[in-house]
């Protein structure tokens, strides 16, 4: 490899796509998210730090960073410091895998879609780790939430990524966004698989009506009571970062990716805004579903992923598999 | 399987006032419960002793912020009570009006804390942007939002100006149509019904044995209401139904609540079109007679109990508050500890615990510590009743 393609490549990881662009994106998204909330439910939302307060989710971040870096007593201080860590890099390395300004994302190889649903889960049984290292009562029933809620949502979560897959006859991210050139998933037969995909990030996500490990009425804050400072800093930042991911997935699954009309010599510019339109269409799904109802139990949410949401994945897989 | 306690207070998120729920959980059901409410006392009722009874209402508005209307009104109601004289039918219509007013805003706020523990803030912050027209329209009347002192020994401070009259039937039309969508939403959105149906169950003999009082007797659908008992401010003249509910869970408590929202304005409606003319206030002696009396009032949260003793001087020789919320601890720990079909689940207790709508602050405590001995007892109500009659002889 020549010195400047290395180059090339390096600035790519590190500015666009890469690190920087993600952060970026993912402090945005906080701020729509939070926004477009506080609008559904009558209040301004962030104001002031920036014009119409977006830079208040960068504001938070650099707060936080410079807050005091407390480890209580009897945690397990090895997990206490590895756990926000690896739940920052494994975030990052799943929105590599995103196509964001081609068909292919930064990282591409055959069967990429298999580690992005591997890092998912990945991802959560961090959150489990993080809460059982910090000692905590209400700590330790929030990661066992997790879990339970791991048990419910998970396999619909395959299925429906798997009804995809077999759609465009292939598990690589790239192939499955080109095949969508004539057609997009979710108005092939894929619209099941999007709403249950949707109900899955959201649970992914432990947002409204699944934010059950972090359940601020009942456990406070739920896993991750006992993390301040930089630590809790770096969770928040991962949680934004999976929120890129998941809305980015969906996109490239279900809503094309970035494809759409272009003009020779501009792809990659008109690539990312066609991506970001349509992850901030998914954001807003998203959002909407926050609004709208109120915290299930944890019982609740296991049943209701068996009883509603496998067999909608399972209806879906066999739309799919009657259609080829 | 092994069991661990999880406290939840003094400071939680879903408490908004302090107090200890030690609770016994085993996995996530709860299998015993254990109160602390005192993290708050102010000696409001030593303080009584010192002032007045003319100076002692301020201070009784601010046993609870909330409901300041029903703590003024007991108040003023019990002290009247010793003077043996006639207060003007015009000054009892606007006390009812300011009440029902009081318990519309109480009843919008506890929808809001109820939407918010169960994760609802979508309907939290409508229902307190609502409330707002409530408390524009106390500030009105009243002339201050909260702790209005507007019931005054002898009559009421302000009278209501035919104009303001106006203004308050358009705005109970507003309120009107706005709880009709709550009533809509709470009744038909899934997520609401399956977090309140069969949570918190309270058996009508429970709810009895307990003495439990206001929307949470109403909602194991015993018929309990004082202003219907025991009627005190032009509640005779007034048409008003009793809502009960017999589902005996937060569900019915959230139903209770709502329909009384529609019976309160109805109540205000019917007050203002009926308001007897005549003076609103009349001029009482400083020295009430010596006596005692007792006076319930049927607060938002429920029964409120004022006692006072007098010997003839302008001041008490004492005064003995007791809130609803002290009524209804006892309920709450019968809720908390059912057992087999109806059995918590930790993500049930903020609700539970918030369907009693808990006051703490205005709860009045009945344990004594000798620091000495290093002991903590309390007295049984058996008790109390004789000491308090040996110090009376």
């Amino acid at each position: 490899m020549s010195l400047e393609s290395f180059l090339f490549e390096a600035l790519k990881i590190i500015f666009f796509p890469g690190f920087v662009f993600i952060f970026i994106l993912a402090l945005f998204y906080e701020w729509f998210d939070r926004k477009f909330y506080a609008k559904l439910q009558n209040r301004v939302g962030p104001l002031y730090a920036g014009p119409l307060g977006i830079l208040q989710p960068l504001a938070d971040f650099i707060k936080l960073l410079s807050k005091e870096d407390i480890v209580p007593k009897g945690v397990d201080k090895v997990l206490f410091t590895a756990t926000p860590l690896f739940s920052l890099s494994l975030s990052i390395f799943a929105t590599l895998l995103l196509p964001i300004f081609s068909v292919k994302g930064l990282l591409s190889f055959e069967g990429d879609l298999v580690i992005a649903v591997v890092l998912l889960t990945f991802l959560c049984i961090i959150t489990f780790f993080a809460g059982v290292a910090s000692y905590n009562r209400f700590s330790i029933i929030g990661a066992e939430r997790s879990f339970l809620q791991l048990i419910g949502y998970e396999i619909p979560l395959m299925i429906s990524v798997i009804s995809v897959a077999l759609n465009a006859q292939s598990v690589t991210i790239s192939s499955i966004v080109s095949s969508q050139k004539g057609l997009w998933y979710i108005l092939g037969p894929n619209i099941l698989g999007f709403i249950v995909f949707i109900f899955a990030a959201q649970a992914e996500l432990e947002r409204i009506p699944f934010d059950l490990p972090e359940a601020e009425q009942e456990l406070i804050a739920g896993w991750n009571i006992d993390y301040t400072g930089r630590r809790l800093a770096m969770f928040r930042l991962a949680k934004n970062i999976e929120l890129v991911f998941l809305c980015g997935l969906a996109a490239a699954l279900f809503l094309g990716g970035p494809l759409g009309p272009v003009v020779s010599g501009y792809e990659p510019i008109l690539y990312t805004i066609y991506f970001i339109i349509k992850s901030i269409f998914v954001l807003a799904i998203l959002t909407i579903v926050r609004a709208l109802f109120a915290r299930l139990r944890i019982d609740q949410i296991v049943s209701l992923s068996w009883k509603y949401l496998l067999p909608l994945a399972i209806i879906q897989f066999l739309i799919v598999r009657l259609m080829i | 399987m092994a069991t661990f306690d999880i406290p939840i207070g003094p400071q939680h998120p879903a408490l908004p006032e302090p107090l200890l729920l030690k609770l016994e959980v085993e996995g996530e059901t709860v299998v015993g419960v254990d109160f602390d409410v005192s993290y708050m006392h102010r000696g409001i009722e030593k303080l009584l002793e010192t002032k007045t009874y003319f100076q002692g209402l301020p201070l009784v508005e601010r046993i609870c912020g909330i409901c300041n209307a029903a703590h003024g009104l007991c108040y003023t109601l019990n002290v009247e009570k010793l003077y043996d004289k006639e207060i003007p039918p015009r000054a009892q219509y606007l006390r009812l009006i300011v009440e029902e007013l009081s318990r519309i805003h109480s009843h919008l706020l506890w929808l809001g804390v109820a939407a918010f523990e169960i994760g609802f803030n979508t309907m939290f912050m409508y229902t307190w942007r609502d409330r707002e027209y409530v408390m524009d329209m106390l500030e009105a009347i009243t002339g201050n939002r909260v702790t209005t002192e507007y019931s005054q020994i002898g009559g009421v401070r302000r009278d209501i100006s035919p104009e303001l009259a106006d203004k308050l039937l358009k705005t109970m039309n507003v309120v009107e149509e706005r709880t009709k969508y709550y009533i809509k939403v709470a009744l038909t959105e899934p997520t609401i019904a399956k977090r309140t149906q069969g949570v918190g169950y309270l058996s009508p003999e429970d709810a009895k044995s307990t003495c439990s009082v206001g929307p949470i007797i109403r909602a194991s659908g015993i018929k309990f209401d004082i202003r219907a008992d025991d009627p005190y401010a032009a509640h005779e003249e007034v048409p008003f139904n009793v809502i009960t509910y017999d589902s005996c869970d937060v569900f019915g408590r959230v139903v209770v609540r709502a329909q009384e929202l529609l019976e309160c304005v109805n109540m205000i409606r019917y007050a203002l079109k009926n308001l007897p003319s005549g003076p609103f206030r009349i001029k009482l002696p400083m020295k009430p007679n010596a006596g005692e009396a007792l006076t319930r009032v049927e607060a938002p949260r429920g029964e409120l109990l004022h006692y006072t003793l007098c010997e003839g001087t302008p001041k008490p020789y004492r005064y003995k508050v007791r809130t609803p919320t002290l009524a209804n601890l006892g309920a709450l720990r019968a809720m908390l500890t059912s057992k087999g079909r109806y059995v918590v689940n930790i993500g049930d207790v903020p609700i539970i615990y918030g369907s009693i709508d808990p006051c703490i602050c205005c709860t009045a405590r009945v344990q004594f510590i000798d620091i000495k001995k290093d002991k903590t007892w309390t007295w049984t109500l058996d008790e109390i009743r004789n000491r308090s009659r040996r110090m009376r002889v």
